[in-house]
Formats: C-alpha cells, sequence, structure tokens
C-alpha cells in the first residue's frame, strides 16, 4: 500500500522522469488553449492526453479514473447542456418535453471535451508526479514553501486522519461500543469516535508547525536542497515547446476572431 | 475463562501474511508477557482475542465462544484491551463518565457499574480527579484513565498494549500494581512490551514472537536466560539476568531477590 495514498504510481517511464514543472507546463498546455482557443481544439487535444497516458505506463489507472470519475461526470453534463441550453434553432430530435438542437449538442460536445482535457491532464500529473516531488521543484524554483506546505498537508492529511479513525473504531469497540447494528445506535456513537479524531488531530497540528519549525522552516535565508531534481535540456526545451504552443493557440483564437 | 488458539494464520489485505500458525492455550488466571522484535505480529495476534481481526485461517476460542461468531462489541465482555495510546479513546468531559463508558456498554445494573467505576478508580489512584477534563491532565494520568476505564468493564481477561512506553517510574509501579491486584482477582492478563525488566517482574509466563511465530514460549525464567534465542527476535535478557549469567551463577536469575539469594 502506498503510505501516502496518493494518485501517484511508481513505475519508471519517460513521463515519470520529466521534470515535474515540464509535466505541469504540459498540463497548462493542454489547458488553456482548451478554454481559451477556439472550441474545436479541445477535441483535438483530448487526443494527446489520452495517448499520454499510456507513455507514462499508467494506463490502467488512468482507465479507471476514466470511467469511474471523468466519464460519468462529462455524460451528465452532456446530457444536462443538449437538453436545457437555450437558443438553438436546428431541432435534432425530442426528449420528452424538451427540444434537443444541433446548437445545443455542439455546445455541450466543446464544453464536455474541454473539461476531459483539464481533468484527465491533471490526472496523469498526478499519477505520474510524486506530489513532494512536485513541491520540492517548485519551492527550489522559488514557490514559498508556507504555500507548498499547505498543498502536501491536504494532500496528506486525509489518508493520515482515516488511519487514526480506524485506531479510534477498534478502541471505541473494544470498549463495548457498538458500531454494527441500528442506525440509532451507531448515531450515539459518533461522539466517543468524532472528539478524540478532532483532539487528536489538532494537537497533531501543533506538533508538526513545531517539528517544521524546528527544522527551519520559516528562516529567511537561502535554502538547499539534499534531493535534486533532474532538469535536462530536453525538459527546458520542451516547455518552450509548449510555452509557444500556448501562445499561438491563443494567437490562433484572436486570428480568427 | 481459557484462550485456546490452534493453527492461527492471519494475512493483511495487503498481503502481509503477519501470523504464521500460532497454537497456544492461556489458561485462566495466568499472567502472559508477549515480547518481540517491532513487525513480529504481537498486535496482530491479540487483537484476534477480542475479535477486532478475524483469523484467515485457524480458531481463536475465548472460553466457549469462538471469535468470528461474535461481534466486538458482544467479545468486550470477556477480554478488555487496553489500547497503546490513551488518547485515541479518551473522548468524555470527565474522568468518571469517561471510565463509566465501558461498564455501561455491557448492560451493567447501575449499582453494578457504579461498584466497579469506583473499585477500579482506586486502584488507578485517580479517586480525587473524577471531575477533571482528562485532557487537562498529564500524559501518564491519562494513560491510568484508560486503565481504569478497561478494568471497570471487569473482564475476565485484561490485555495491556505496551502500557509502560513513555512512562515514568512511580506511574510504572503503579501500572505493577493494577497488573498485581487483578492477579488476585483471578484475571488473565496478557500484556505485550518491550521493557524487559517490566516483563521479569511482573510475569509469570512470557512469550516470544518472531516473524509471526511462537519462538519461545514458558515460564519467565526459563524463557528470559535463553539470550541466543531471543537475539533472533531483538529481545535482550534483563541486565540482571546478563550480569548473573556473566558471574558465572548456575540459576537463572530475573528478579532482585533471586539474584541476591543466588550470590549468598
Amino acid at each position: 500500500m502506498n503510505p501516502n495514498r496518493s494518485f501517484f504510481v511508481p513505475v519508471d517511464s519517460p513521463l515519470h522522469r520529466l521534470n515535474p514543472l515540464t509535466k505541469l507546463t504540459f498540463v497548462f498546455a493542454m489547458i488553456l488553449p482548451a478554454f481559451l482557443s477556439v472550441p474545436e481544439l479541445a477535441p483535438i487535444l483530448a487526443i494527446p492526453v489520452f495517448l499520454a497516458a499510456f507513455i507514462g505506463r499508467v494506463q490502467k489507472p488512468y482507465l479507471n479514473l476514466l470511467l469511474k470519475l471523468i466519464l460519468p461526470t462529462i455524460t451528465f453534463m452532456f446530457v444536462m447542456q443538449s437538453v436545457f441550453l437555450p437558443g438553438g434553432e436546428t431541432i435534432l430530435f425530442m426528449l420528452g418535453p424538451f427540444d434537443v438542437t444541433q446548437e445545443a449538442m455542439r455546445s455541450a460536445f466543446f464544453t464536455v471535451t474541454r473539461i476531459f482535457v483539464m481533468v484527465s491532464s491533471f490526472a496523469l500529473l498526478l499519477l505520474t508526479t510524486h506530489p513532494s516531488e512536485l513541491m520540492s521543484d517548485l519551492t527550489q524554483r522559488g514557490l514559498p514553501g508556507q504555500f507548498a506546505y499547505v498543498i502536501i498537508s491536504t494532500l496528506q492529511i486525509l489518508p493520515q486522519m482515516q488511519a487514526k479513525a480506524q485506531t479510534i473504531i477498534a478502541a471505541q469497540r473494544s470498549r463495548g461500543l457498538d458500531t454494527e447494528s441500528t442506525f440509532l445506535k451507531r448515531a450515539g456513537s459518533l461522539v466517543p469516535l468524532v472528539s478524540p479524531l478532532v483532539f487528536g488531530s489538532l494537537a497533531e497540528v501543533e506538533e508538526r508547525a513545531i517539528a517544521i519549525e524546528a527544522r527551519g522552516f520559516t528562516s529567511k535565508k537561502t535554502k538547499t536542497s539534499l534531493h535534486e531534481i533532474s532538469d535536462t535540456s530536453f525538459d527546458k526545451g520542451l516547455r518552450w515547446i509548449l510555452v509557444i504552443l500556448i501562445l499561438a493557440s491563443v494567437a490562433l483564437r484572436i486570428w480568427l476572431s | 475463562m481459557n484462550i485456546e488458539i490452534k493453527g492461527l494464520r492471519f494475512t493483511y489485505p495487503t498481503g502481509l501474511e503477519a501470523l504464521k500458525g500460532i497454537n497456544l492455550t492461556i489458561q485462566s488466571g495466568e499472567q502472559v508477557a508477549i515480547v518481540g522484535q517491532n513487525g513480529a505480529g504481537k498486535t496482530t495476534l491479540v487483537r484476534h482475542f477480542n475479535g477486532l481481526l478475524k483469523p484467515t485461517s485457524g480458531s481463536i476460542f475465548i472460553g466457549d465462544w469462538e471469535t468470528t461468531q461474535f461481534s466486538v462489541a458482544k467479545l468486550a465482555s470477556r477480554v478488555g484491551y487496553v489500547f497503546q495510546n490513551p488518547d485515541d479513546q479518551l473522548f468524555s468531559r470527565d474522568v468518571l463518565s469517561e471510565i463509566t463508558f465501558g461498564p455501561r456498554n455491557l448492560g451493567y445494573a447501575k449499582e453494578k457499574v457504579d461498584e466497579l467505576v469506583q473499585r477500579a478508580l482506586t486502584l488507578t489512584e485517580l479517586s480525587d480527579k473524577t471531575e477533571t477534563n482528562p485532557y487537562d491532565l498529564s500524559p501518564t494520568w491519562r494513560k491510568m484513565i484508560a486503565l481504569a476505564s478497561i478494568i471497570a468493564m471487569d473482564t475476565p481477561i485484561v490485555i495491556f498494549d505496551e502500557p509502560t512506553t513513555g512512562q515514568d517510574a512511580v506511574n510504572v509501579a503503579r501500572i505493577a500494581n493494577v497488573i498485581a491486584e487483578l492477579k488476585r482477582e483471578g484475571k488473565t492478563v496478557i500484556t505485550i512490551t518491550h521493557d524487559i525488566d517490566f516483563c521479569a517482574e511482573n510475569f509469570e509466563r512470557v512469550i516470544a514472537l518472531s516473524n509471526g511465530q511462537v519462538l519461545l514460549d514458558g515460564p519467565a525464567r526459563e524463557v528470559l536466560g535463553q539470550e541466543e534465542i531471543l537475539a533472533q527476535t531483538y529481545v535482550d535478557p534483563p541486565q540482571l539476568t546478563r550480569l548473573g549469567k556473566r558471574l558465572g551463577l548456575k540459576e537463572t536469575v530475573t528478579r532482585q531477590e533471586e539474584f541476591l539469594q543466588a550470590l549468598k
């Protein structure tokens, strides 16, 4: 089991070897054009995002996420938008009392592909990048440590609280607390479970703050890092290409309008 | 009430096989210490006694109850379990209601609950702190509240998970006193511990676990004398035992009186 319970899949792939910032740039090079440029670009961008999951050798967890989370969401959005988006004229068919127009379906299609590109590319970033690697790379590039801490601790606090909750449940069941029977009994068992969790988590937050301060967290000096994150010239080149793509896509939008 | 363990194997969902065939009988009224390196399977084993974990194969009987047939809440009337960290269980505003929680869950009559709570308070020296909020007390006292809250359940079997970790000498003596009193009442006490001196002074029987199996099992003096075998599970015999050996004493000694006796 992954102790951090993050999305990260620890395998070796070209995508895993890329610098975290390069991958972050890739994410924005997909999202920004999808939203800012001409709508027709979004479906085209969906293709490299989808293929990248295979390059990163994370296709299995990615497809899993796609089926369980992304697909249901965008299907729902597609149906809702197709039915309720006003202003369409070319009626294709009726769905109950509602007319489904060609314009609404077209617009719905572009909206869901945009959402697909956004969620998928972020998912790929999280699947192929360990959160702490992303954060230490960004702090080494000048992101304030406090900001990185907020993000990292948010990612970690849930799994930690989950583990703590398991222990508390076990301890209270050992004291004869019935957590398995009727709803009323279970509702009554909430206080013995929740209060140690809340008190414990608050105490942990304080302890953690002291621990990181003891290691000079708020020191103003420039910090060096033990953990070197590779940033090759390939990475740098790729980032420039991606930035140019973003600019070009926006330029395309301006030029066409 | 005997504990009967037959061919117990347990594999965690992660695939880790924590127990690899344990056969043990713990008689009613025995004082047993379980020792062994971290990850040897001590906690996994005792969590089977009150049904928190169910065997992958094999069986555990608590008296005539097979643990797979009863809920943890039900088994709590036979097996009390004091967790290592008191903060994982303390939730009440005052010590008294914290200690009343367990016996009330077991459905005893009100008079019986009051009597049990008073006895537990006296035994753990908490009688003058009943109105205090547990979180206003020091960690050592919170440990005693956790102990009291289980003792008050009056179970024939009591399990302690590392009771002396992080405790000062005075509190360790208090815990030893509690265990001695439980022994007088004829209860079975099972303790997981890394504190080998505490183990030598308070327990008659020692079980050494290693890698999910029973490495040694027998009277404390016999087990604690086996320096080479204990080393396999990173347990050192008590200092006195080692000193006695270096001095060439014929018998294995584990306690002060025995040591002085042997010197004469």
